[in-house]
């Protein structure tokens, strides 16, 4: 299949979706310029418009913020552990160059875009029906259920990429146990960076007392894990907390 | 009693794979590491070309060039590691971590030929100290790529103790990655037992993490260089006393 065929015919994104592992695997270990150009505009279109409907229920600039960071966390995720994977991949038994690596992450990445892109008019019409947010949004149902939609499609199509990494992994190093290894070592660093740049990120939903912005104004004063942390400190702690995440 | 004769036991085919096979087998791993690239791809994808390598005439070259790999990534994680305070530190946190690096190899040499001896390895000094280099190329390497992370983090926080931990958590990744090459090529050395590469194992990083201490500061900003000698420490007391440090600073940030 050519690659104009590939990119302009829909069974590439079927292809894509459906994870048929020697496909996939044949993708990761040619590099291709418009194949990975496809990718790439997957994670924009698919990331983009899941988080331009879930900035949507604030006001429509936050959905504009958000649909341009979303997809802008897993390209930084990607890109920033890209060396970092390429070489844990070997390292636990996996022979891949750091163009296969990069190019598998990319495309379950693009697999997990895609299906966020696909439920993003679902989330849209969710948001579309719930009346507009309250200075006590974050005490009513709504709120609640909106949260845990976006956890349940968020979880949803991340255990599907990965699942379909996992395949590619076992095609390319022919083994199970092998690419069980280095899916987890890859999804721990993922998620290590990847939840600190996503906190960095904030806001996503948005709160109406806060202004619509880009980035808050101490984005980088504090981080995810510390976050973490503290709020546990301060559950089993007898004082009664400040406000989590505020710098001392 | 039972006087039936034992059935005669078949001999025992071990899985393909089971147990080292002998360095140099592969034609792949007789091909010559030939500069610092060839090493790291060596080390990362074919780690028994590196250890045959060693092995033969004139190794110092290689053992050269995977030192110099070390050394050179360490600074590049040390500009990563000063990035958190900048100032001074842009420079003294490389130079203090590769020095540092070095200084703890040179000192644990020694010992770890006596352990290898005392196990029955039959491994020269000079390939002891080719595999300690290719430790030492593999952390930094590893350091190297968790370099994003970290430079990300440091400038996400300014809690001293939150960066020194997160430091902690990569450099022992990358040492364990280290350690298991260097268990790999334990194994290729007739050594009856790894007890005494164990034992060595424990005492290197024990000897790298005084050494942090003993350089410090390494994230934060001091006026001096280095630790006068009154304020000498054991690192679990330097740990305590950041951590006391940063949970009093907290306090005060939730008066």
């Amino acid at each position: 299949m050519t690659a104009q065929a590939t990119i302009s015919n829909p069974p590439a994104l079927g292809t894509l979706l459906s994870g048929e592992a020697k496909t996939l695997a044949g993708w990761a270990g040619q590099f291709e310029s418009r194949r990975f150009a496809f990718h790439i505009a997957v994670i924009v279109v698919g990331a983009g418009c899941y988080g331009a409907a879930m900035g949507w229920w604030r006001a429509p600039m936050q959905a504009l913020f958000v649909g341009i960071k979303f997809p802008l966390i897993i390209l930084l995720t990607t890109l920033g552990n890209a060396l970092l994977n390429a070489m844990l991949a070997p390292l636990l038994g996996l022979n891949i160059s750091l163009r296969q690596s990069l190019l598998a992450v990319l495309m379950s990445f693009a697999i997990t875009a895609a299906i966020l892109g696909a439920f993003s008019p679902l989330l849209a019409f969710v948001v579309w029906n719930t009346p507009p947010m309250t200075p006590d949004v974050k005490s009513t149902t709504a709120y609640a259920l909106i949260k845990l939609l976006h956890v349940v499609v968020i979880a949803f199509a991340g255990i599907a990429g990965n699942v379909r990494l996992f395949q590619l992994l076992a095609q390319l190093g022919g083994s199970r146990r092998v690419a069980q290894r280095v899916l987890l070592a890859w999804l721990a660093v993922n998620l290590f960076l990847g939840s600190q740049l996503t906190w960095i990120a904030r806001p996503f939903i948005g709160a109406p007392r806060l202004p619509v912005v880009f980035l808050r104004e101490h984005a980088l004063s504090s981080n995810f894990f510390e976050n973490v942390f503290q709020t546990l400190d301060w559950l089993v702690s007898p004082e009664p907390p400040n406000q989590p995440g505020q710098k001392p | 009693m039972n006087m039936n004769p034992p059935l005669p036991v078949p001999p025992q085919i071990p899985p393909p794979g089971y147990g080292p096979r002998p360095l140099g087998d592969d034609p792949a791993e007789r091909v010559p590491i030939t500069n610092p690239i060839a090493a790291i791809e060596a080390i990362l994808r074919q780690p028994r070309r590196l250890m045959y390598s060693l092995r033969q005439p004139g190794a110092g070259g290689l053992i050269a060039g995977m030192l110099f790999v070390a050394v050179v990534c360490s600074l590049i994680y040390g500009v990563v590691v000063g990035s958190f305070s900048g100032h001074e530190q842009w420079w003294a946190a490389p130079v203090k971590i590769s020095v540092g690096l070095l200084i703890s190899t040179l000192i644990c040499l020694p010992s770890l030929y006596i352990f290898a001896c005392l196990s029955g390895s039959q491994a020269r000094l000079a390939e002891m100290f080719g595999l300690v280099a290719g430790l030492l190329m593999l952390m930094t390497l590893l350091l190297v790529g968790f370099a994003p992370v970290a430079w990300l983090f440091s400038q996400s926080t300014e809690h001293v103790a939150w960066m020194g931990a997160l430091h902690l958590l990569f450099w022992f990744v990358a040492t364990i990655f280290g350690v298991r090459f260097l268990n790999a090529a334990f194994a290729h050395s007739n050594a009856r037992s790894s007890a005494g590469l164990n034992t060595w194992i424990v005492i290197f990083m024990l000897v790298m993490l005084q050494m942090s201490a003993a350089l410090r500061p390494l994230i934060g900003r001091s006026e001096e260089f280095l630790p006068s000698a009154s304020e000498k420490k054991f690192f679990l007391s330097h740990w305590a006393d950041c951590m006391d440090a940063s949970y009093k600073h907290r306090s005060r940030g939730n008066d």
